[in-house]
C-alpha cells in the first residue's frame, strides 16, 4: 500500500509543481496518471523514488515514509522500485545486457561495481529478464543500434532486474507508434498480473487508459482534479477526459473509438 | 497611389521619411568641404559619421605611404611628387581618392533629393579604396611574380624529388704508386708493368728533388692506366719515413681526370727536398703514387636519410609524450571546467570562470611561443618541445573534455539512480561510458595536432624533424630538405587516417 499525502513541491526557481496532492493506491493495483504536460505527473513519480526531494508531505510506503529516508535506506527502498522512462535513459553506447544488468547495481557491491563485474546469477538473471520480453537475440549489441519499442523493452527489463514490489513509469509508450505502444503496455500488464507488482503510470491516450488501468488520477496545474476506479474510468466519455486534459486528448485506433466492451478482448 | 491598401509608409525607418534640412546642392557643397557633413546635414547622420571617419581613415593611410615612399623630402609638394615617382602605383592610390572625395559629395546630392532611396555605390567605392590601399601597403607585385617564378624551380624540384640524396655510395680508392729513386743510381728501379689493375709508370725511375732558391728537380712523366674514368686523380708523394704530401705544380695541386679508358699522362718536376742543400743524403727511394676516390662501392642509405628517420621518430614520439602528459593534466582540469558540474554554488562557479580564463589564455598563445620560453628554460632539444606542446594540449583538451561533460544525457544518470545504485556506482555505470568515447576521439586528434605541431616546434630549437629542415634550408640543401618535407608529409597523412579510424569507431 502507497499512501502520498499532501504532497508539494516548489523548485528553486519558484514553480510549484505540485500542490498538496494526496491519494493512495493499494499493492498489485494498475494506476493511471492522466495530465497534460507540465502537469506535474513527472515530478509527482520522481518524488515516489526521490530522484525529486519533495517539498512537503508523506509518501508511506509499506509503513516507512520515502520522503524522510537517507543514505542507504533510501538506496534500500529504491532498488525495490522500479522506474521506467518515456526517453528510455539507456546508456547508448553500452551493451543491452550491461544496461539490463545496472538494473541489478542496487545489490551489487561497490568493489565489484569498480571492476565492472556482475555475478553469474545476475547474468543469468539478465538474460531470463531479456528472453522474456522476447529480445534475447539483442543481449550483445549496443544500445543505440536497437529499436525505439526494443529499447525500451531493454527499459523495463532494467527494471526487471531490481526484483521491484512497484514499477514506476513515465509515459513510458509516449515515444511510441500506437502498435509498440500496446506491446510494451501489455508487457507492464504482464508484470502487474503476473508477479503482482504495483503498477503507477502516466499515460496520454484514453483507449490505454481504459484498457489497462484498474485506477486513475487526473493532475492538472500540479493539483489532483479526478480521482476514479475500473468503473469510472469505463464510464469515463471523451468529454470528461477533455476535461481534465484540455482540447488535446487524443485516441489511439480509431477503431476502437466509443467500443468499450471490445476493449476487454485485447487489442492485436 | 492607386493601391491604397499597399501603403509601405510604415515600415520605413523614422528619421528617412523627414525630408532633407538642406537642398541636394548644399549638401553636396558641404561634403565637398567636410566629407560627410552632407550627408550629416539630410539627416542621415551615421551614414555621415562613417564616411567622415572613413575618409580620415584614408586621408592619413595615403599620407604615410607617400612619407613612406619618399622619406629623404621635406614639403607636401616634393613628397607627393617623388612618390609618384617612385611608387607608381601610388597614382592609381590618388586617382582613386580623387573620385572618392567627389563622390562623397555627390552621395549627399542624391541623397538630398531623395531621401527614401539611399544608394550604396560610395560605399563599394571606398570598399575598392581599402582594397586599392591594401594592394600597395602589402607591396603586391605580380609582375615579379610571374616573371621571377621560374627560379624557383630548381629549389622546387630538388624538393619535390629529394630522393637522389637519400642514396650514397661506399667509396673504393684506386691507387697505384711508382718507386723513384733519388739521387740516380746505376741500378734505377724497374718500370711498372701494366696489367689489369691500377697502374702507374714513371719514366724516368730516378731523379733529383728541387732546391728551395736553387736547381729546379728532374721531371718526370708520369703515365695511369686502369683508373676510374671522369673521376679525379690526385698525383701524391710518400717519403722514406712515411709522410705522405699533394704534388704541387705552378703553386696548384695536380689533379688529372682520366679519359674514358681510364688513362691519363702528366708531367711533373719532383718536389723539394726536406733537408737544407748541405745536407748529405743516402740513396732513397721515394714512392710517386696516384689515387682517386670512387663512389663507385654497394649502394646504401644516406646518413642524411638516417637522420632524417630518426628526427622523425623523435618528432613522433615528442608528440605522443605531449598528448600523455596533456591528458594526465586536462582531466583533472576539465572537470573543473565543466559548467554543469560547477554552477552549484557561486564559489566553483568563480572557479570555472577562472579555470576558462586561464585555459582560454593559454590556448591563444601560439606553442612556437611556449617553445622559445621552453627552450630558455630546458634548453634546445626534445624536452623544451614537449612542455610547448604539453601547455598548449592542457589547455586544448581541458577545454574539448570539459564540453563534452557539459554534453552527456542526464537521463541515463537518472536511470541508474533510481536502481538504488550509489554515487560512485552511477558514475561508473552512466556518467563515464558517455565520456569516454568523446575523450577517446578529442585525445587522438589531439596527438594528430601534436605530432604536425612538433614539426613546427622544431624551427625555434624544440627538437625533432623540425630542427633539422631548418638546419637543412639554412644551408641551402634543399635536397634534405625536401626529404623533411616528404616525411612530415607521409607522417601527417598516415597519422591523419589512423586517427579518423580510430575517432569513427569511437562515435
Amino acid at each position: 500500500m502507497l499512501e502520498v499525502r499532501h504532497l508539494t513541491k516548489i523548485y528553486d526557481d519558484g514553480t510549484q509543481a505540485l500542490k498538496d496532492v494526496s491519494f493512495s493506491v493499494p499493492d498489485g493495483e494498475f494506476m493511471v496518471v492522466i495530465g497534460l504536460s507540465g502537469s506535474g505527473k513527472s515530478t509527482m513519480l520522481r518524488c515516489i523514488n526521490r530522484l525529486i526531494d519533495p517539498t512537503e508531505g508523506e509518501i508511506i510506503w509499506d509503513g516507512v515514509d520515502l520522503a524522510q529516508l537517507k543514505g542507504d535506506d533510501l538506496r534500500n527502498a529504491r532498488r525495490k522500485i522500479g522506474m521506467i522512462f518515456q526517453h528510455f535513459n539507456l546508456v547508448k553506447r553500452s551493451h543491452v545486457l550491461t544496461n539490463v544488468l545496472t538494473g541489478r547495481l542496487g545489490y551489487t557491491s561497490s568493489w565489484n561495481s569498480l571492476l565492472g563485474r556482475f555475478s553469474s546469477q545476475d547474468k543469468e538473471k539478465a538474460l531470463v529478464a531479456l528472453k522474456r520480453l522476447g529480445i534475447l537475440e539483442q543481449a550483445y549489441k549496443r544500445a543505440d543500434e536497437l529499436s525505439g519499442g526494443q529499447q525500451q523493452r531493454v527499459g523495463v527489463a532494467r527494471a526487471l532486474m531490481q526484483d521491484p514490489k512497484m514499477i514506476l513509469a513515465d509515459e513510458p509508450v509516449a515515444s511510441l507508434d500506437p502498435v509498440l505502444a500496446h506491446s510494451i503496455m501489455q508487457y507492464l500488464e504482464m508484470l502487474n498480473k503476473e508477479d503482482g507488482m504495483t503498477m503507477i503510470c502516466s499515460l496520454h491516450y484514453l483507449d490505454l487508459v481504459q484498457r489497462y488501468s484498474t485506477s486513475v488520477i487526473g493532475l492538472k496545474d500540479g493539483e489532483l482534479v479526478y480521482e476514479g476506479g475500473k468503473d469510472d474510468i469505463l464510464a469515463m466519455t471523451d468529454e470528461q477526459f477533455k476535461n481534465i486534459y484540455g482540447e488535446e486528448a487524443e485516441r489511439v485506433g480509431s477503431g476502437l473509438e466509443g467500443n468499450l466492451q471490445a476493449n476487454a478482448g485485447g487489442v492485436a | 497611389m492607386t493601391d491604397k491598401n499597399l501603403n509601405l509608409d510604415h515600415i520605413i525607418p523614422e528619421d528617412a521619411r523627414e525630408p532633407s534640412l538642406v537642398p541636394a546642392p548644399a549638401a553636396a557643397l558641404a561634403s565637398l568641404v567636410v566629407p560627410g557633413l552632407g550627408q550629416a546635414l539630410t539627416r542621415s547622420v551615421r551614414r555621415g559619421l562613417i564616411l567622415f571617419f572613413s575618409f580620415l581613415t584614408v586621408v592619413g593611410l595615403i599620407l604615410w605611404r607617400f612619407t613612406l615612399a619618399a622619406p629623404r623630402d621635406t614639403g607636401w609638394w616634393d613628397i607627393f611628387k617623388k612618390g609618384l615617382y617612385l611608387d607608381p602605383f601610388l597614382i592609381v592610390v590618388s586617382f582613386l581618392f580623387a573620385i572618392l572625395y567627389l563622390w562623397i559629395a555627390f552621395d549627399a546630392y542624391s541623397l538630398a533629393r531623395d531621401r527614401q532611396n539611399t544608394p550604396l555605390g560610395v560605399f563599394v567605392f571606398l570598399a575598392i579604396m581599402f582594397f586599392a590601399l591594401g594592394w600597395q601597403i602589402g607591396k603586391i607585385n605580380l609582375y615579379s611574380f610571374v616573371t621571377n617564378a621560374d627560379e624557383a624551380l630548381p629549389a622546387l624540384g630538388r624538393v619535390g624529388w629529394p630522393w637522389e640524396k637519400a642514396i650514397s655510395y661506399e667509396s673504393v680508392i684506386f691507387q697505384a704508386e711508382a718507386d723513384i729513386e733519388i739521387p740516380c743510381s746505376e741500378t734505377p728501379p724497374a718500370v711498372n708493368v701494366v696489367t689489369d689493375e691500377p697502374t702507374l709508370v714513371s719514366s724516368p725511375t730516378c731523379g733529383i728533388l728541387s732546391v728551395q732558391e736553387g736547381e729546379p728537380g728532374s721531371e718526370l712523366h708520369l703515365e695511369g692506366y686502369n683508373f676510374s674514368p671522369g673521376i679525379e686523380v690526385n698525383i701524391m708523394w710518400k717519403d722514406p719515413i712515411g709522410n705522405e704530401f699533394r704534388q704541387r705544380q705552378g703553386g696548384k695541386y695536380v689533379i688529372i681526370i682520366p679519359d674514358e679508358n681510364g688513362y691519363f699522362e702528366t708531367d711533373i718536376i719532383m718536389p723539394y727536398r726536406l733537408l737544407p742543400p748541405s745536407a748529405t743524403e743516402p740513396t732513397y727511394i721515394w714512392n710517386v703514387f696516384a689515387r682517386q676516390v670512387a663512389e663507385r662501392g654497394k649502394a646504401k642509405l644516406s646518413d642524411d636519410f638516417k637522420k632524417i628517420v630518426e628526427k622523425m621518430i623523435e618528432t613522433i614520439f615528442i608528440g605522443m609524450m605531449a598528448t600523455f602528459f596533456g591528458i594526465i593534466f586536462a582531466l583533472p582540469v576539465s572537470f573543473l571546467a565543466a559548467r554543469n558540474l560547477m554552477s552549484a554554488s557561486w564559489v566553483t562557479l568563480l572557479m570555472y570562470y577562472l579555470v576558462r580564463a586561464i585555459l582560454n589564455i593559454i590556448r591563444s598563445i601560439e606553442p612556437i611561443i611556449w617553445a622559445i620560453i621552453a627552450v630558455i628554460v630546458v634548453g634546445l632539444g626534445p624536452f623544451a618541445g614537449i612542455l610547448a606542446l604539453v601547455l598548449h594540449s592542457i589547455a586544448a583538451l581541458g577545454k574539448l573534455y570539459s564540453e563534452a561533460i557539459e554534453s552527456i544525457d542526464p537521463g541515463p544518470i537518472e536511470a541508474i539512480q533510481a536502481t538504488g545504485a550509489n554515487w560512485l556506482q552511477t558514475v561508473i555505470y552512466a556518467v563515464i561510458p558517455q565520456i569516454v568515447p568523446p575523450f577517446v576521439s578529442f585525445t587522438i586528434y589531439r596527438w594528430d595536432i601534436n605530432v604536425r605541431m612538433s614539426t613546427i616546434i622544431g624551427l625555434v630549437g624544440g627538437g625533432g624533424i623540425g630542427f633539422l629542415l631548418i638546419q637543412y634550408i639554412r644551408i641551402l640543401d634543399y635536397r634534405s630538405a625536401g626529404m623533411c618535407v616528404w616525411f612530415i608529409a607521409i607522417t601527417v597523412a598516415i597519422l591523419d587516417y589512423v586517427s579518423a579510424e580510430i575517432r569513427a569507431r569511437f562515435t
